[in-house]
């Protein structure tokens, strides 16, 4: 592939870049906005109250966070595999897998764990997130 | 070069709109329902991971489970190998053969309230066939008091409602075995068993390995049927997860637990989807392949 080629591949993949993360970063914006009116006091963030209330899907901060969250790492997936187009491989599960299929058992994984940590009351949740965080590394590695 | 023309995508605008309303908003909506607390009129209070944590210290969730999964592991333990039986036994060609594909076929027509109605009817003692019968023959039967009974015609009725898809799939793999293994066998003098263990199972264990994972994941999520045949009774007998779970959300309109409940089901569901989707996959590569 020649230069030139490589850069007009590049820039038209960057319009469709910033068509993926401008309306993402838009969205957490918005979902700052809302968590703010939700206090009803400026620059102080209320995390339990609603934010639509008597509204429509009952919104309330962190969950609206905690989707943005995914809608966050399909879109960061999304953009490496139009960057980085890569060739599924044969982990330890003995399954082929791509990066998105490792992104799914890792999400998948962590909620088992996070419900895991739950009922056998081992302590805070935050803790079972950080070795949510060790799982999604070690399937990324080795999956 | 590759065309760059990323307008296709727009193509796909309608699906994602559709998947949009059908489920990916009423599944937003549950996640919110299940961090909080309602008391009707549309007024939601934080309630954290409160309704998770008491779902899973719930006895009575853990029941419904371990119904289910009973349930689950009867009807494949009886499904699959009757469907097997079925399928060896079915003629392979003629008039007859597709005469019995036809008579396969229809319980899988019948819609499941439906096959619920015909055995609420079939079993009752009074008017029904199968109640009144074994009624005559001095067997205490009641499905809507005695728990063995109630379970016994809930798996009976499954067995009746899907054996034939087992069947069904079963049949078309054997179909498709070509007549020289079945020449070559008859030349080594192979047994009838030998036969069925080394050529016609694992010519069939695609198709069978599809019928498992459909039989599971159909009974793992059964509702109407049971729920028209007992509403879950006698008692709690036959209240499967689903059965509870409306119970919960709708009957006592508990919207956070149930939320937290059915989010907990939708993550089993989705591993066993998940299997279902790599097994499909690599079946696919392995006919490729060949």
């Amino acid at each position: 592939m020649s230069h030139t080629d490589d850069t007009r591949t590049s820039r038209s993949h960057t319009g469709l870049f910033a068509a993926l993360v401008a309306p993402w970063a838009a969205l957490g914006l918005f979902i700052l906005w809302a968590g703010m009116q939700a206090s009803g006091e400026e620059s102080v963030i209320e995390w339990t109250a609603s934010l639509n209330p008597g509204g429509w899907m009952a919104w309330v901060l962190p969950t609206a966070l905690f989707f943005w969250a995914v809608a966050g790492l399909l879109v960061l997936f999304s953009i490496l595999a139009i960057r980085d187009p890569e060739t599924p491989r044969r982990g330890v599960l003995g399954i082929e897998t791509t990066r998105g299929d490792r992104l799914f058992i890792a999400l998948l994984a962590s909620a088992f764990l996070n419900l895991a940590w739950l009922a056998l009351a081992l302590g805070p949740q935050w803790i079972a997130l950080i070795l949510c965080v060790v799982l999604a590394a070690a399937i990324f590695r080795f999956v | 070069m590759k065309t760059d023309n990323q307008k296709a995508w727009f193509l796909v605008l309608p699906v994602l709109i559709l998947v949009a309303f059908s489920a990916v908003i009423p599944l937003m909506t549950v996640v919110n329902y299940s961090v909080q607390d309602t008391f009707g009129s549309n007024q939601f209070f934080w309630a954290g991971l409160t309704w998770f944590d008491e779902m899973l210290h719930s006895e009575r969730m853990w029941n419904a489970l371990g119904r289910q999964i009973v349930f689950s592991g009867i009807i494949l333990a009886i499904e699959v190998p009757l469907g097997i039986f079925v399928a060896l036994n079915m003629p392979k060609k003629g008039f007859w053969a597709s005469f019995c594909l036809v008579l396969m076929s229809l319980p899988l027509l019948i819609p499941w309230n439906v096959v619920g109605t015909i055995w609420q009817i079939f079993g009752r003692v009074d008017i029904g066939l199968l109640g009144y019968t074994l009624d005559a023959l001095g067997i205490d039967y009641n499905y809507t008091q005695g728990f063995y009974a109630a379970w016994a015609t809930v798996i009976t009725m499954d067995v009746w409602h899907w054996t034939s898809l087992v069947a069904l799939l079963a049949y078309a793999g054997l179909q498709s075995i070509p007549d020289a293994y079945y020449q070559a066998a008859k030349i080594d003098q192979a047994s009838r068993w030998a036969v069925f263990r080394y050529i016609e199972l694992p010519k069939m264990r695609g198709v069978l390995t599809i019928a498992i994972l459909l039989r599971f994941m159909d009974s793992f999520k059964i509702y109407t049927e049971p729920f028209v045949l007992t509403g879950g009774g006698p008692g709690n007998a036959t209240t499967f997860l689903s059965i509870d779970l409306v119970k919960m959300a709708l009957g006592q309109f508990d919207l956070g637990p149930a939320a937290a409940f059915s989010l907990m089901y939708f993550l089993v569901i989705m591993v066993i989807s998940y299997v279902f989707y790599i097994v499909m996959t690599n079946l696919d590569k392995e006919e490729g392949g060949k």
